[in-house]
């Protein structure tokens, strides 16, 4: 499949904090990959590097085969804006008409804006909008230039559930139309609805990478805790971690634990299986990687 | 180039519609005229250079504080920021914030002149005119470049405060406000050698239909080639990588 944009080995730092890490990253055409990672974990710089606004210290970007940094690569790069930020001075449609004059083929404007539900909105003040009516004009902006890359900040956060269904609607249909779409999300659920691919981003590094079902089955572990007044054997599984007479298995078959701790007559009292959050599954892919 | 155009036309529907910026900016130089100049334009001569000299006062307000404060801000605001991964080339924004804070800095002069000829004897040919306006232009550019370096020398927020603290007594010492002559002696040694003070004497001589003086072009083209270098320096030294 043709590459559409790529990271190799980008390092990039701010003074003492190292915020990428010797990252690879490629995006295929007619692909949605999902870029998700707690706060700090290097995804809005990777995004600033691909949208030409960084230079990476050490390492290459590429956007369609030129530097991000030469405006001709950004032809057919599309971005949402951070929402907070709208010149308060224009008006809506001021603001869509601003940006697609950069492009050489926009798409037709009012038909976009039906599709967000933001026919109604285009002649009033930006500063009038409230925050999921901005959340969405920064979407539309990213793709009213009809590129064939669109780079998604957190598309949908704080949205209510039927704007944040148009928006996947729409990311899709840009999808099948051939475009390419890297989005950097909180939301699990927003991977598994879009993306076809996930690279799970971490203290700079990509610390796992696949399709939606293998980053599902490696961040779908359960926690399994229990009291046990001896240290238990338990051949196949790992990361038992023992906290006074507490333990706690990470494991993404808590069926086969149970079943094992039963049949070896293992005494055991107080247990708790719990889906452990993304926020945990990612502390747990750090130890095990580091 | 239709790019410099669109951006253009969105600063200056930006700034049409904040009254709060347009009014003091165009404003001020003509009402302090009527309050200080008008009364003591007794003829046609002293009506010229006043005139004159409350024009270079209004281009200095405008060229000073567009560059100089609004490019603080531009640098703090996201929308900005967006607007560099756009696909255009590399010099637009800055050409067309350049033909706004020049069309707007002629409009600031045209407000004082029009005030002038309606309150004083002012009289000015043709001719004139146009050596005013190459005067006028000719200081704008050393002022905007100090205005740029202030922009990235200093936070956002301090910007405002600096550019005032540098602005009255360049205006004042300058001689924008009143003649060099009948300042007190102390400020008079330090009006000649300051960029406004050069400034003035171009547009004085310009008015009053004398050649240019040629210490007054060498210091002005000794002020902008510094505050281009140190717009530069301040530029380099002020990116976030």
């Amino acid at each position: 499949m043709p590459t559409v944009a790529a990271l190799h080995q980008v390092h990039k730092r701010y003074r003492a904090h190292p915020a990428l890490q010797g990252v690879d990253l490629t995006l295929n055409r007619g692909e949605v990959l999902a870029l998700l990672g707690p706060n700090g974990a290097g995804k809005t710089t990777l995004v600033k590097i691909l949208s030409g606004l960084l230079r990476p210290d050490r390492g290459r970007a590429e956007l369609f085969g030129r530097d991000p940094g030469d405006h001709r690569a950004r032809r057919l790069l599309g971005m949402t804006p951070q929402e907070t930020g709208f010149p308060p001075t224009l008006r809506v449609r001021e603001v869509i008409e601003l940006v697609q004059a950069h492009y050489e083929n926009p798409l037709p404007l009012s038909p976009l804006l039906a599709r967000l539900g933001l026919d109604r909105l285009a002649g009033r003040s930006t500063a009038a909008l409230s925050g999921g009516e901005k959340r969405k004009l920064a979407v539309l902006l990213a793709f009213a230039g009809n590129p064939k890359l669109a780079l998604l900040d957190e598309p949908t956060t704080g949205l209510d559930v039927e704007s944040r269904r148009a928006l996947w609607r729409e990311i899709r249909a840009f999808r099948d139309r051939g475009g390419t779409v890297l989005l950097t999300t909180h939301y699990l659920e927003e991977a598994e609805a879009l993306a076809d691919r996930v690279v799970i981003l971490h203290r700079g590094r990509v610390l796992a990478e696949g399709s939606v079902a293998e980053i599902r089955a490696m961040v779908g572990v359960k926690k399994v805790r229990f009291t046990s007044p001896h240290p238990p054997s338990l051949p196949g599984f790992e990361a038992i971690r023992e906290n006074g007479t507490r333990v706690t298995v990470y494991t993404s078959d808590a069926d086969a634990l149970v079943r094992m701790l039963v049949t070896n007559g293992h005494p055991f009292s107080n247990l708790e299986i719990t889906p452990v959050s993304l926020e945990e599954a990612f502390l747990k892919l750090t130890q095990e990687k580091t | 180039m239709r790019l410099v155009g669109i951006h253009l036309k969105a600063e200056l529907l930006a700034l049409f519609r904040v009254p709060g910026f347009l009014i003091p900016s165009i404003g001020f130089p003509p009402l302090f005229f009527i309050m200080f100049a008008a009364p003591n334009a007794a003829n046609t001569q002293v009506a010229n250079q006043l005139t004159a000299s409350f024009m270079t006062f209004a281009v200095f307000t405008v060229v000073f504080f567009q560059f100089g404060v609004n490019t603080a801000q531009e640098r703090e605001n996201p929308w900005y920021t967006y607007l560099k991964t756009l696909p255009a080339p590399p010099l637009t924004r800055t050409l067309a914030l350049l033909a706004t804070g020049l069309l707007f800095a002629a409009l600031a002069a045209l407000a004082v002149a029009l005030t002038g000829a309606l309150s004083t004897p002012l009289e000015i040919n043709a001719g004139t005119w146009a050596r005013l306006s190459l005067a006028l232009l000719l200081g704008a550019v050393p002022m905007g470049l100090l205005g740029v370096s202030l922009a990235y020398l200093f936070s956002p927020k301090a910007a405002l405060p600096v550019a005032n603290l540098i602005y009255l007594p360049l205006s004042f010492l300058g001689g924008l406000w009143m003649p060099p002559e009948i300042l007190p002696r102390w400020a008079q040694s330090i009006s000649v050698t300051l960029p406004t003070r050069h400034w003035a004497e171009l547009v004085w001589a310009a008015v009053r239909d004398r050649p240019w003086p040629q210490t007054s072009l060498l210091f002005l083209a000794l002020y902008t080639l510094a505050f281009a270098a140190l717009a530069g320096w301040a530029w380099r030294r002020a990116r976030p990588e």
